[in-house]
């Protein structure tokens, strides 16, 4: 699966770098607007260190802010799944304010909390929080009643219990919205790095670009595929794990 | 009466006609009864108005002896996460799970019983589902379609073990088999076809128990009953 990705990655980068050297070629662009391969491959050689780890440390508070916003989803999701005005309150508040842009209250966090660590944890926290929100109210508002029914009329109905049918019951959906809401949390740390933070790949990549430097930002967007693409794999191959020690399959 | 039916009538919400009306009956002892009919002529419904899941119908239900009464269908499921034996052995109580053990051997569930429940067929399923439903504390179990999927054999033992096992409680049998609601049931509810009025009639079944012969000629009676009802 890991390989398969690496892959697939490859294949899209390089045909978009090959777009690229069609365009440059084509409209004969300098190498100032869009540079060479070798311009490039010099970038590569030059700055692989310091942007592997620019990528690994954006990585690292994506990680958190992931780890943090789908702890946080499930607190809530698991409140507000019942149909008391509390439930129905969390899914009026978290439809509302998920269509709201969340990336645009990056500002205000930096002027409050400055630009280091704290505020591009917060920022890649709340920009995959909502999303992994909704899928979670979703999932523990709907009863199976299938199974619930047994617990319910007997009496044996707890909430812990109902929490466990629902995510046994929906392990694989889970699964797909905690992998896919890695790119959000990646997305969300580099956009945060890039309105103001001190560290980080969206940090080089604003450095890059007060020097219009495009070598350097495409060796920063390899870098941070190749990264997403390896941890979303691990975290799919860490979902298979659970579901296959879970459901014996 | 332990539980009394007394003009029932019912139409789901967005209906234009009822689903029945009028429906009055009355079960005055323990044993093995039966609603009888073809689908969609509110079986099911009035089973679930008589367990008080469903509220929004006209009539009198009295269940007043009773404390506790459980509805179980085809349609359940265990959860996934434990083998049939883990789960029977959590949610029935330490004092009946030698029961438990002598309704799985007669259940012919003894070969699957370490299994996950996704992995049997749908008759063990039903059967697994039907064996935690008669070892809870209940005066009034309807069995909705719970035989469904088992072949006749199987179902005709477990009847019979139901039945001499638990002779104290209220059994209500929801079956689409006319020949297993004459030979088992002490009465028959049989639901008419669209139209017909009144819209159910309370037939007397033969009510056979372990080991107690069956007259062919009752039989032939309480056949021809029930489909002169129908």
């Amino acid at each position: 699966m890991l390989r398969r990705r690496v892959f697939q990655f490859f294949i899209i980068y390089f045909l978009f770098i090959g777009g690229l050297m069609v365009l440059k070629y084509s409209l004969g662009l300098s190498d100032y607007v869009v540079p060479a391969p070798s311009g490039m491959f010099h970038t590569l050689v030059a700055e692989y260190r310091r942007y592997s780890l620019a990528t690994l440390n954006t990585m690292f508070v994506a990680i958190i802010g992931q780890i943090l916003s789908v702890v946080m989803a499930f607190v809530i999701g698991i409140l507000g799944r019942q149909s008391t005005w509390f439930g129905s309150f969390i899914k009026v508040a978290a439809y509302n304010i998920q269509g709201y842009p969340i990336v645009a209250l990056a500002p205000i966090l930096f002027i409050l909390l400055g630009d280091g660590f704290l505020t591009r944890l917060l920022i890649a926290a709340m920009i995959c929080y909502f999303p992994v929100l909704l899928s979670v109210l979703g999932i523990m508002s709907k009863p199976v009643d299938d199974i619930e029914h047994f617990y319910r009329i007997t009496g044996r109905m707890r909430w812990q219990l109902e929490v466990k049918i629902r995510t046994f019951e929906n392990l694989t959906q889970l699964t797909t919205v905690i992998a896919g809401s890695a790119t959000l949390a990646m997305a969300g740390t580099i956009v945060g790095e890039f309105i103001a933070a001190n560290a980080g790949i969206g940090y080089s990549i604003r450095i890059a670009l007060y020097q219009s430097d495009l070598s350097k930002i495409l060796i920063a967007l390899f870098l941070i595929g190749i990264t997403i693409a390896v941890y979303q794999v691990l975290l799919e191959l860490l979902g298979l794990a659970i579901q296959r020690a879970w459901t014996g399959r | 009466m332990p539980l009394i039916c007394d003009n029932i009538a019912f139409t789901y919400p967005e209906a234009e006609h009822p689903l029945f009306t009028d429906v009055s009956f009355q079960l005055d002892a323990p044993g093995f009864h039966s609603f009888f009919g073809p689908s969609g002529v509110g079986k099911t419904s009035l089973a679930k108005i008589i367990t008080g899941d469903i509220e929004s119908f006209s009539g009198r239900v009295s269940t007043d002896e009773f404390q506790t009464l459980l509805y179980s269908h085809n349609k359940e499921r265990l959860p996934g996460w434990s083998g049939v034996g883990r789960h029977l052995t959590r949610v029935i109580q330490p004092s009946m799970h030698l029961d438990k053990d002598r309704l799985v051997e007669i259940f012919g569930l003894s070969g699957c019983i370490n299994s996950r429940f996704d992995r049997l067929s749908m008759g063990q399923q039903n059967r697994v589902n039907l064996v935690r439903y008669l070892l809870q504390d209940c005066d009034l179990l309807i069995m909705d379609e719970s035989l469904a999927n088992v072949d006749e054999l199987t179902r005709e033992r477990i009847i019979l073990a139901i039945k001499e096992k638990f002779p104290d409680r209220y059994f209500i049998y929801i079956s689409h088999n006319v020949m297993e609601v004459a030979k088992f049931c002490d009465s028959i509810l049989v639901f008419r076809g669209n139209g017909k009025i009144p819209q159910t009639v309370m037939v007397k079944g033969c009510n056979i128990g372990q080991g107690e012969g069956l007259s062919r000629t009752a039989l032939d009676a309480t056949l021809l009953e029930i489909m002169n009802a129908a």
